[in-house]
């Protein structure tokens, strides 16, 4: 545009044609002038490309015709003219009606025209479709009103949008977080680097365990799904991540565990049945873990109760294989070095035979078959002696 | 229960045995491993050691915690000694070429829940112990 | 350093050694050779190898302890391996370790009363 060309347009731009003109070209806002009473005095092409009516269509009928008809039975067009005039300006959101009767979202601001005099000659009413903007909006308050952490991830691995459950679980803004390393919010970043990258490689990732750590140090297990988002044209833009807090989850885990952990515990309970004499009842089958956690209980007892003696019962012992074998005997040997002995009870017909078929050897090992025998044993070993009590000590 | 422990040392005279029993009860314990796995990891260390010192001279043990889904305590024990020429035959209970009493390794991986031993005649051996915290 | 000494008591004919709890190889080995000495120059008849502070048992401390044993009983002497550790009693077996030709006793109390025990009957017997 020339120096020559600009000036010969000023002239028109400073007419009221020009104004006209501008307001005609801006489409996507429905520019009207209502008269006092709320009828169209004035329409631009905004108005005719949001509302559908043509200009002399419309010209002269009232405004409440944009109006659902619940909402002209509330009196709602007649309020918002009665309020602009008040305040001066009135803005607010609703559905309105086009002329097909399909409607939309729309933002309108309303403010009422004064003539010199201050006096109240009509409305201009400008109104916007809102629609798109709801959407997103819905869409976002959907999002925010998610319990699960959620956040977007930008192929360099910064943050580049968060939910308010992302906020409350690392105890950090949405400010502070975006534009940040993913991976500074993880007791593992390396780990948490490898997920997401994992996601721009494969395309998603399901149930990836990860621990979000705090702002005050407290840290959350979760399991992140996540998967990548494109834009228009099918590129992609990032990667969505949402996390499910399962601390839940892992306590009752390990409370079953721990529970189950007692049980075991429950099950090989060491008694002292003399004073120097140990005993415990072996009941059920005996895997490796049980019979070392079994061992391990087996010689704390002896050494806290300084008993030189323990009965070992394997009444309740189903079958004996030579795993099962072998334990026995290392705990035998066990209780040995520590200066005790073991009696081995309760070998029942079945399990001396299998013993014996397996070739395994208990020679060294003293062995009774019955609970009852294995404590004569033990009180032999401690050089006492069990004596009925005469007739003579009765009562005494 | 994060707790990240990790750390490395030369092995190169007969007090460093004890200096390592030391480093590694210390991380054992920090874990949260019972007395009973405490003894059996550091006698698991002892043994491995003292056979860098009296097969390779010198070498250098490291240890770290494993933080996954399982919590446990992993030990790399690593010389450029002259390497162990039957690794299996090594794993066979009663082997042994020097001072030990043949227990060395396959005692030392019945006291671990997993043992790799890797060595090449000449270049070296390297021995990874872990213990699992159990739970 | 504490840790380095091997205590040496002599009990009428009983000689009691406490072993440190964690003792490098080298003290290892000189208690081998003060425990021998001070069986001959004492003129002893009994050892009790106390090892309740020890923590930890492998196959180098072990094959010491064993041979010292052996040793004394071809000098004459009876040893008794006294209090050691449920956790060591238990690794050192996972280890393969038995101390199969060794006395044990929970304690030193009950380490004394089994030599008494044993001596008097090489008394009667002689």
């Amino acid at each position: 545009m020339t120096t020559q060309n600009y000036d010969k347009s000023r002239s028109i731009l400073g007419s009221d044609e020009s104004f006209r003109l501008l307001v005609d070209s801006v489409s996507d806002y429905a520019i009207i002038m209502l008269d006092t009473k709320g009828q169209v005095a004035s329409w631009n092409a905004g108005a005719e490309k949001n509302l559908g009516y043509r200009q002399n269509e419309i010209i002269g009928r009232h405004f409440s015709c944009f109006y659902s008809s619940e909402s002209v039975n509330e009196g709602l067009p007649e309020k918002t003219l009665k309020l602009a005039a008040e305040n001066g300006r009135y803005e607010y959101e609703g559905w309105r009606k086009r002329q097909d009767g399909s409607r939309f979202w729309a933002n309108t601001l309303l403010s009422p025209m004064l003539d010199s005099q201050g006096t109240l000659i009509g409305f201009a009413e400008i109104t916007r479709d809102f629609s798109e903007r709801k959407n997103a909006d819905y869409a976002r308050s959907l999002i925010e009103a998610s319990l699960d952490p959620l956040v977007t991830i930008a192929p360099d691995g910064k943050i580049t949008d968060v939910n308010a459950a992302t906020e409350s679980i690392t105890g950090r803004s949405r400010i502070e977080l975006i534009g940040t390393d993913f991976c500074d919010y993880f007791t593992d970043p390396e780990k948490a680097r490898n997920g997401y990258q994992q996601v721009f490689r494969e395309s998603m990732v399901r149930d990836y365990p990860l621990e979000l750590r705090h702002a005050n140090g407290r840290v959350t297990s979760v399991l992140y799904n996540a998967s990548v988002y494109k834009d228009e044209d099918g590129a992609v833009v990032g990667v969505f991540a949402a996390a499910r807090d399962i601390t839940e989850r892992k306590l009752s885990e390990e409370r079953i565990k721990q529970q189950s952990r007692e049980i075991l515990e429950l099950s090989t309970p060491v008694m002292q049945v003399w004073q120097g004499v140990v005993a415990v009842p072996l009941i059920g089958c005996l895997d490796s873990q049980r019979t070392q956690q079994f061992m391990e209980r087996l010689l704390d007892r002896i050494v806290e109760t300084n008993s030189p003696v323990a009965l070992v019962d394997i009444m309740g012992v189903p079958t004996i294989d030579t795993q099962t074998a072998q334990h026995l005997i290392e705990t035998i040997t066990a209780v040995r070095l520590l200066g005790a002995q073991v009696v081995l009870t309760g070998v029942r017909p079945a399990i001396a035979q299998t013993l014996v078929h397996l070739g395994i050897d208990l020679s060294g090992i003293t062995t009774r078959s019955s609970m009852a025998a294995g404590l004569l044993v033990a009180l032999d070993l401690l050089k006492l002696q069990v004596v009925k009590k005469s007739e003579n000590h009765r009562g005494d | 229960m994060n707790t990240l422990c990790q750390g490395e040392m030369l092995i190169d005279t007969e007090n460093d045995i004890v200096m390592a029993r030391k480093s590694v009860r210390e991380a054992a314990v920090t874990l949260g491993f019972g007395v009973t796995d405490v003894t059996r990891i550091v006698t698991a260390a002892s043994e491995l050691t003292r056979n860098i010192y009296v097969y390779a001279g010198s070498g250098i043990m490291r240890w770290h915690s494993i933080n996954d889904s399982n919590v446990g305590l992993e030990l790399v024990f690593e010389d450029k000694g002259p390497g162990i020429i039957d690794v299996k035959l090594a794993m066979e209970p009663g082997y042994s070429t020097g001072k030990g009493l043949g227990m060395g390794l396959p005692g030392t991986k019945r006291l671990m829940d997993e043992m790799d031993v890797l060595s090449e005649i000449g270049k070296g051996t390297t021995i990874r112990i872990r213990k699992w915290l159990r739970q | 350093m504490p840790n380095g000494t091997v205590s040496v008591i002599k009990i009428r004919d009983i000689l009691l050694v406490t072993v440190p709890s964690d003792p490098d190889d080298i003290t290892v080995s000189e208690l081998q050779e003060q425990v021998l000495y001070a069986m001959e120059r004492h003129s002893a008849k009994g050892l009790i190898l106390d090892i309740s502070t020890v923590e930890t048992v492998d196959s180098f401390f072990a094959r010491t302890i064993s041979e010292t044993v052996k040793m004394v009983a071809l000098m004459g002497g009876l040893s008794v391996l006294s209090g050691m550790r449920a956790c060591v009693a238990v690794t050192t077996t996972q280890l393969g370790l038995t101390f199969e030709q060794t006395l044990t006793a929970l304690d030193v109390d009950r380490a004394m009363d089994m030599l008494s025990v044993a001596m008097d009957d090489k008394g009667d017997s002689a």
